[in-house]
């Protein structure tokens, strides 16, 4: 072979060298530039969307029916035979093959349960057949707490399967930690309803009572009225059930509470009121305009010597009812309601008003929290929009 | 006629509409009188208000002008806009109300929790109101250059700007008392003229009527099936007609929504007593109009005709301002519902500024439709609208309140199939791209008969394939839709 | 203006539990059946007539008919309907309540 001949093998050994070695980092390395993505980012794509749609089910805490709504995703997430999840007491879903170990399993997670660590642990059993021989439990924990748990089942001890249970698990708690803090939002709000009904009692009940006893004597059928009222008052305000009602029902309460102010005021509070008829059968949040007529008689009567007017209008605006409340009484500083719509403190009436607006907001949305116009002596306008219609708001 | 008259009425007219939607709230200045301000809508008060937002130009100029042309084969109009009420009573008043819904796109969400079918509902009801919509506009035109020889499109700018200004600056706000008024004035507009007419026609030595074959003009070559369409359009079309829906919303509770459909029944059926009387009398006095175009005028030129002189361009007068009243009722009702629907489901955000925007694009395009599209009578085009809302709306509604097996790609392909075959006839109608003879033009020109059929059965068939997606909140709704008020509510009212 | 006292049928409906499903559906469908007959009169006669009329050929016949003569028969169905579902919707609360008829 001639030299020649080597230098031509020997750049054709290089060449291939050069080309292996390119086509190595090529595929080693991927490409960033892809516009479509390349096979790892197309796993991750599909992890993060099967992972996406076993959250909404777990936002309802861990149940039986969102357990086996997720159990599903969860199982594909980790690509294990059969997956398991439990609560404190029992197992609440089986996905995959092998059902016949769940009778096991609560007697195998028992430590688990107490201890909160993960464990791993074999299981046989007596069929043949069954591809089950090892399994990796973990706990869900909730503000430390242990709620239940996630065990994965493989053919054979994985360390790699050990690692993304934990994992999974690990995202399922966040989800039900989620859960948690949705439920104590409701249950906060409940809470404040709830306290607001409590608030209206204490010096408007002793304030009435006074009023009417003072007519007792002088004019009894009147306080026999009085005493009517009051008690239809106090039984739709303390009433237990429903969370909507409807704009007739509240103004008639709204109502009674007026003539109970007056039965106190006599002369000194004027009260206008100008309803449409076609809004009357409006449903809308109980008690949400109630509060905001108190708080325009505590501004109207404060510190005015001579008498206030209230005007109440409640308008047909198409496909939504207008309520205005209006009052001429000493008005508020803009800048400390803005404080106490933010939530940064106020007395009673302003948490009343911030009640209301959150209220207002979460069940119609934003756009549809109070409006207020006011100044320093310059009275103070209320207006709630109502839309007509909104799924899930019934009046009853 | 007297110009002056004509046009005073009409002015008298829109100005007491402003007038008693500005002042007619009822105020109340103690809080004893309260009472008296938040008393709901008692049934015959709204069924008063929806007779008179029903009653539209089709009926007061309308139905004359087609049984002057065509005979009395033409009464089926008037029987099926007031059966109508009859199947909406049966089937569809008391549930509806109990669901709350205000609008159809209201309905359909509350009852399939679908955001798609709402949307789609919304489309067929712009549709339909539109459709509706343009005989109003074009009737009010027709009126304007009888009585004053206005050139023909002013009557449709000059009612539609009324109404759009009405509407969005919330001159309409106290609705109700508004179209009591409109009902009672459409009644005497036609009442007393009507008296003064046949009292004439005696003391003319009582000529007889005669509705020969050979005066009739042949209305369709299919006569029969054209009746059929027709009953089916309207007995089935009235319960989706989106501002006789809203007006629902008033009653306080079901059983007061059945006792003013009731109620309704028997007020329009009062009235169409009135318009065949001038489409007799118009045969006799008025006979040029049965070849040449504007039957509709019949109405408007028979007092002038018959009785004459000053008491005739009185009478004259008194027609004008009803025909107007009709016009702005059912244009102003119209137009709040579709820029309702339009600010809920088209426009971005919401807010008054939204509604109003809504308002002028509810009725720009009818306007637009009414000066380009050539006049059909008043009458058949609205019967068109009643055609596309029978086979879309009447199997949502019917199988939404009494079918818990409906799901939203039934609903979807019902509506799609049915509305839209429907509409998509009336568009090929109007376009006049099918004339007639022929059993094309006919099956087109009164689709009801077969488009609500496919309306049901893509309905029910998709439905029943799609079982799967049966609403979770199916019982519940179906619950509420029928559960009495003594049950619901947990106290007496 | 008295609460109405909360039964036990009450709660089931309230609940939707397959017993007050049963409820409910009894109740729907006596209402069906109601505006299913009050619909069937109207159409049977509303479907013969247009034959009727093709057949004797009479305008007279017509006008009388649908100039005057239907809107009676219209407003009195709808009138037994309203009286039919309200005395449904009675005997309902009734059987809910446990009330014996009165």
């Amino acid at each position: 072979m001639t030299g020649a001949g080597y230098a031509v093998l020997v750049l054709l050994a290089l060449l291939l060298l050069g080309t292996g070695f390119l086509l190595g980092r090529r595929t080693a390395r991927p490409v960033r530039t892809s516009d479509v993505g390349t096979p790892v980012e197309h796993a991750t794509f599909e992890t993060l969307h099967t992972a996406s749609l076993a959250a909404p089910p777990l936002r309802a805490g861990l149940t039986e029916e969102s357990a086996r709504r997720s159990a599903r995703r969860l199982r594909s997430l980790l690509g294990t035979d059969a997956l398991c999840l439990t609560d404190r007491d029992r197992v609440l879903v089986w996905d995959g093959a092998g059902e016949h170990h769940g009778r096991h399993v609560m007697d195998q997670v028992r430590d688990l349960l107490a201890s909160g660590r993960d464990t791993a642990f074999r299981s046989d059993c007596d069929d043949l057949d069954c591809p089950l021989r090892w399994a990796v439990a973990v706990p869900l924990t909730v503000d430390n707490r242990v709620l239940g748990t996630l065990i994965a089942y493989a053919p054979r001890e994985s360390a790699v399967l050990a690692r993304a249970a934990g994992e999974v698990a690990r995202w399922v708690c966040v989800q039900l930690e989620l859960a948690e803090l949705d439920r104590s939002r409701t249950q906060l709000i409940e809470a404040e309803i709830r306290a607001l009904r409590a608030q209206i009692s204490p010096h408007f009940i002793f304030n009435s009572l006074a009023a009417i006893a003072s007519f007792v004597r002088t004019d009894p059928e009147r306080a026999r009225e009085l005493l009517l009222e009051f008690a239809d008052f106090t039984r739709y305000s303390f009433r237990s059930h429903g969370d909507f009602t409807t704009l007739a029902d509240e103004l008639h309460s709204i109502d009674q509470y007026l003539a109970l102010v007056r039965a106190r005021f006599g002369e000194r509070l004027l009260v206008t009121l100008q309803v449409a008829p076609e809004v009357l059968p409006v449903a809308l949040p109980f008690l949400c305009l109630q509060p905001l007529v108190e708080n325009a008689v505590k501004h109207g009567l404060e510190g005015a010597v001579t008498s206030s007017r209230i005007t109440i209008s409640a308008l047909d605006a198409g496909s939504e009812a207008e309520v205005v409340i209006e009052d001429d009484g000493t008005g508020m500083d803009p800048e400390r309601l803005r404080h106490i719509l933010r939530g940064e403190g106020g007395n009673s009436t302003g948490i009343g008003l911030l009640n209301v607006d959150e209220r207002l907001r979460q069940v119609y949305g934003d756009d549809y929290g109070l409006v207020i116009e006011t100044g320093i002596g310059a009275g103070m306008k209320i207006t709630v929009r109502l839309p007509k219609y909104r799924a899930g708001v019934h009046g009853s | 006629m007297s110009r002056t008259y004509a046009v005073a009425a009409v002015a008298a007219v829109v100005l007491a509409t402003v007038l008693v939607g500005g002042f007619g709230l009822r105020i109340s200045r103690t809080t004893s009188d309260f009472y008296v301000a938040s008393r709901t809508v008692r049934p015959r008060l709204n069924a008063a208000a929806i007779s008179g937002e029903y009653l539209s130009a089709a009926s007061f100029l309308g139905i004359a002008g087609l049984v002057l042309v065509h005979g009395p084969d033409m009464l089926w109009y008037p029987v099926g806009y007031t059966a109508g009420y009859l199947v909406l009573l049966v089937f569809v008043a008391a549930p509806l109300r109990r669901s709350g819904a205000y609008t159809l796109p209201d309905f359909a969400e509350g009852r399939l929790e679908s955001r798609q079918v709402r949307r789609l509902v919304s489309v067929f009801v712009v549709a339909a109101g539109w459709l509706y919509l343009v005989p109003q506009l074009q009737g009010a035109g027709l009126t304007l250059k009888i009585l004053t020889g206005a050139p023909g499109w002013l009557g449709d700018v000059l009612v539609a700007s009324v109404v759009v200004i009405a509407v969005a600056a919330g001159g309409m706000r106290s609705i109700t008392f508004v179209q009591v008024f409109q009902y009672w004035l459409k009644l005497t507009a036609l009442l007393v003229p009507a008296i003064f007419l046949v009292l004439a026609w005696q003391g003319d030595g009582r000529p007889r009527v005669s509705f020969d074959e050979q005066l009739s003009v042949f209305r369709a070559d299919h006569p029969l099936y054209a009746t059929y369409g027709l009953i089916v359009a309207t007995f089935l079309g009235t319960m989706g007609l989106p501002h006789v829906v809203v007006r629902f919303y008033t009653s306080p509770n079901g059983r007061d929504a059945r006792r003013t459909t009731v109620a309704v029944l028997a007020l329009i059926g009062v009235f169409y007593l009135l318009p065949p009387v001038y489409g007799a009398l118009g045969r006799l006095y008025a006979p040029e109009l049965i070849h040449g175009g504007d039957a509709d005028a019949a109405v408007l030129l028979l007092p002038g005709r018959i009785v004459g002189g000053i008491g005739g361009d009185l009478l004259g007068a008194l027609i004008a301002g009803g025909a107007f009243a009709a016009f702005l009722s059912t244009a102003s009702g119209l137009t709040m519902a579709v820029a309702g629907v339009i600010t809920q489901d088209v426009l971005p955000s919401r807010g008054v500024r939204h509604f109003r925007l809504a308002t002028v694009l509810a009725m720009c395009v009818p306007l637009g439709g009414s000066l380009i599209v050539s006049r059909v009578p008043v009458a058949d085009s609205v019967g068109m609208a009643f055609a596309v809302s029978a086979s879309s709306f009447c199997p949502l509604l019917v199988l939404g309140i009494w079918w818990r097996r409906l799901t939203p790609p039934g609903a979807i392909a019902g509506l799609l199939l049915g509305g839209g075959s429907a509409f998509l006839s009336v568009a090929i109608t109007v376009s006049g791209a099918v004339r007639p003879p022929g059993w094309p033009h006919t099956l087109l020109a009164w689709p009801a008969v077969w488009s609500v059929p496919v309306g049901f059965l893509a309905m029910i068939l998709v439905s029943l394939a799609t079982p799967g997606r049966i609403p979770p909140g199916t019982n519940a709704a179906m619950t509420r839709f029928h559960l009495p008020e003594a049950l619901t509510s947990g106290r007496h009212r | 203006m008295r609460p109405l006292p909360r039964y036990r049928t009450q709660s089931e409906i309230d609940e939707q539990t397959a017993l007050g499903g049963a409820y409910v559906r009894s109740l729907m469908r006596s209402q069906l059946r109601a505006g299913l007959t009050a619909f069937a009169v109207l159409a049977v006669v509303v479907g013969t007539l247009p034959l009727v009329f093709e057949a004797l050929h009479s305008a007279a016949l017509v006008w009388a008919v649908l100039g005057f003569a239907a809107y009676p028969p219209l407003t009195l169905i709808a009138w037994w309907y309203v009286r039919r579902a309200e005395r449904n919707e009675r005997d309902f609360a009734r059987l809910v309540e446990g009330r014996p008829a009165q």
